[in-house]
């Protein structure tokens, strides 16, 4: 991003030019899905950097997450367009459907996200390459960072709700982060599942698919201190690895331990947050 | 860029040559922030140019009486008032600093000697009255020459007080300030043709003013879903209808205007037309989505045709006809291939305005 105040020059816009996304623009060969990750790169950036501003534009998020949603819903028709096996490894749980069936299977997302996400569940034991189940996996948190920016905005800009809403308004920050840790739970689950059946695939050894992720990185550096008593955001803090260490410190998430016991994921890397802290604090 | 640019037509037929009639700012590279132009606009008669910078201030442009020695050049601008018009504020209720840069500057039809305009920052607008003092008045009774007042008793006749010839001043003061009305950030001001309404709009919501209430306006358009998440397309501009006092327009971050009659309901929800160009499959990018979203909507001042600004091209629209625009023209085709490089430094959100020329050619 350019600083503010400045003119914007011919020479500027060519050291722009210089970079993935002008090999974007002048490469023919490209694959598609590779030039597909790469805006889904951007995208997945500019949301994070847009939610750490005291005050993110409400038509630029709105629009990199239609783009992010579109994108999203490319990738998960092409998915479903592959060959889908049944994968008998993966735990039953009411949520979550091993699906060949492609209807619309209707999944309760608290956050009251519309039908087309609640079709993701369906491709969890799809045949596929690896990444496109990692990019599965990242899916969900994409929508949940797309509903939890979007619900933001909606706390920052507008103090007045109507009425009537407040009190939903009140409890589902409350209720997403029980339920999307389970849904993010009951997905890694399906994930080691899928694993064991599509055992020919070349997968990495890490016990946690979500270390792999690029999103990983995106993720690393939130400082979500702004959000941890308002809008518990979990999803941001659990695609972290349970085992590293990373460099930020936790705050403790009151309202998260309070509202569930499902909240395995949160939990692991609480304690090992809290050695790294006594670590630190012991100086050893 | 801080300066200003008049153009210039040139000779006849269908072949405008354009050309820069005056610059007025800065050449300097660095620029203070302060002093980038944030919006312009000519009054109703071309007489007089309005700009707002992002420091809150207004600056305004007379053009020179036409020289009788020179009748075919156009007169120049020159500076006819500054003043400041928005200061920044802070909301204490939500921790955000309100910038003073000013969004939209709209004039109201000339009715007397003084000249009103609107202008808005993010979350309050303002109308100003902008009045021309050439005369001065001596030989007051209770006041010496100087202004310090006399003492009663010492005045032993009266007089009557002289118009004198005095130092054009242009004087600026506030009349009304309209605040308090917009949860999210004013894109547009439109004054309606019945010159007592204007109406103003932001991310969501649209509000009908009466320019004489400052207390209270009206929602006429509200596009904000009970639950945020499903939020997928903003408000970006509006406007009235230069002769039917009860249509306006308002496009979306989607590419679409909706039409709507205020007669039909008190919340106008519900559009009366819709406009939207199908897309052409075969230039689908990533980014159709984001440079199809329309920056800009200005009716013909005939009020049969509107014109909308989209990030790579002009579209000229006949109202009778919703499901595409008469006449497309494209700016700068040649971004096109460059769309990655200018969504990574943001350059594809900038917003463009377009304009109608006074014979609406």
């Amino acid at each position: 991003m350019l600083g503010r105040g400045l003119k914007r020059k011919l020479s500027d816009y060519e050291e722009n030019m210089a970079g993935l996304s002008s090999a974007f623009d002048s490469s023919r060969n490209l694959p598609y899905p590779l030039k597909r990750q790469l805006v889904l790169n951007m995208c997945l950036t500019k949301l994070q950097t847009y939610k750490m501003l005291v005050e993110p534009n409400l038509h630029r998020s709105v629009l990199i997450a239609n783009t992010v949603r579109q994108i999203q819903e490319e990738m998960r028709q092409e998915s479903s367009q592959q060959p889908i096996n049944v994968c008998s490894g993966i735990a039953p749980n009411p949520h979550c459907y091993p699906g060949i069936d492609s209807s619309a299977i209707s999944l309760h997302l608290p956050s009251g996200s519309s039908q087309q996400e609640s079709n993701c569940c369906n491709s969890w034991s799809a045949e596929g390459p690896i990444e496109n189940s990692l990019l599965m996996v990242s899916d969900d948190d994409m929508s949940s960072a797309i509903s939890s920016i979007l619900k933001d905005l909606d706390f920052m800009e507008d103090i007045s709700p109507p009425t009537s809403l407040v009190p939903a308004g009140d409890d589902e920050p409350l209720k997403s982060p029980e339920n999307t840790c389970l849904k993010l739970e009951d997905d890694r689950q399906d994930l080691k599942g899928a694993e064991c059946v599509f055992g020919s695939f070349e997968i990495s050894n890490s016990t946690s698919y979500l270390k792999d992720l690029a999103i990983d990185d995106i993720f690393e550096d939130i400082d979500t201190s702004m959000y941890d008593s308002d809008f518990c955001s979990p999803l941001l803090m659990a695609p972290r690895p349970p085992s590293a260490a990373t460099e930020e410190t936790l705050k403790t998430f009151p309202s998260c331990n309070s509202s569930s016991t499902n909240n395995i994921p949160i939990c692991r890397t609480d304690l090992s947050e809290l050695d790294h802290i006594m670590e630190i604090l012991v100086g050893s | 860029m801080a300066g200003v640019a008049g153009g210039g037509g040139g000779g006849g037929g269908n072949d405008f040559q354009w050309c820069f009639s005056q610059v007025k700012g800065a050449i300097d590279e660095d620029v203070a922030e302060a002093d980038i132009i944030s919006t312009v606009e000519f009054n109703y008669s071309g007489d007089l140019l309005a700009t707002g910078d992002k420091g809150g201030r207004v600056v305004i442009f007379q053009r020179e009486q036409e020289n009788k020695s020179r009748p075919h050049s156009r007169g120049e601008y020159n500076v006819y008032s500054t003043f400041q018009s928005h200061e920044p504020e802070f909301d204490y209720l939500k921790s955000l600093e309100i910038e003073e840069k000013i969004n939209k500057i709209r004039w109201l039809p000339q009715q007397n000697a003084a000249h009103f305009l609107l202008s808005t920052n993010d979350k309050t607008i303002k109308l100003w009255k902008i009045s021309e003092r050439d005369k001065r008045a001596e030989g007051y009774n209770l006041k010496d020459e100087d202004g310090r007042l006399r003492d009663p008793f010492r005045i032993t006749s009266l007089r009557v007080p002289i118009l004198k010839p005095m130092d054009l001043m242009v004087e600026a003061s506030p009349r009304r300030i309209f605040a308090n009305a917009h949860t999210y950030h004013i894109n547009s001001i439109s004054v309606n043709s019945d010159h007592e309404t204007y109406l103003s709009a932001d991310d969501l919501r649209i509000n009908l003013w009466h320019l004489e209430i400052t207390d209270r306006s009206f929602n006429i358009v509200d596009i904000k879903p009970a639950n945020m998440e499903e939020l997928t397309e903003v408000i970006t501009a509006a406007e009235f209808h230069p002769h039917h006092c009860n249509v306006f327009v308002y496009s979306s971050s989607k590419g679409t205007i909706r039409l709507c009659d205020m007669r039909s309901s008190a919340l106008c929800d519900r559009h009366s037309k819709f406009f939207e160009e199908p897309e052409d499959p075969s230039s689908r990018s990533f980014f159709s989505e984001i440079i199809s979203s329309i920056s800009d909507v200005k009716f013909s001042h005939s009020g049969r045709y509107m014109m909308t600004r989209d990030y790579l091209s002009v579209k000229v629209w006949d109202l009778n006809m919703e499901n595409r625009p008469v006449e497309t023209y494209q700016v700068h085709e040649y971004l096109r291939s460059k769309l990655c490089s200018l969504y990574e430094n943001d350059c594809i959100f900038d917003k463009f305005e377009c304009c109608w020329n006074g014979s609406d050619r």
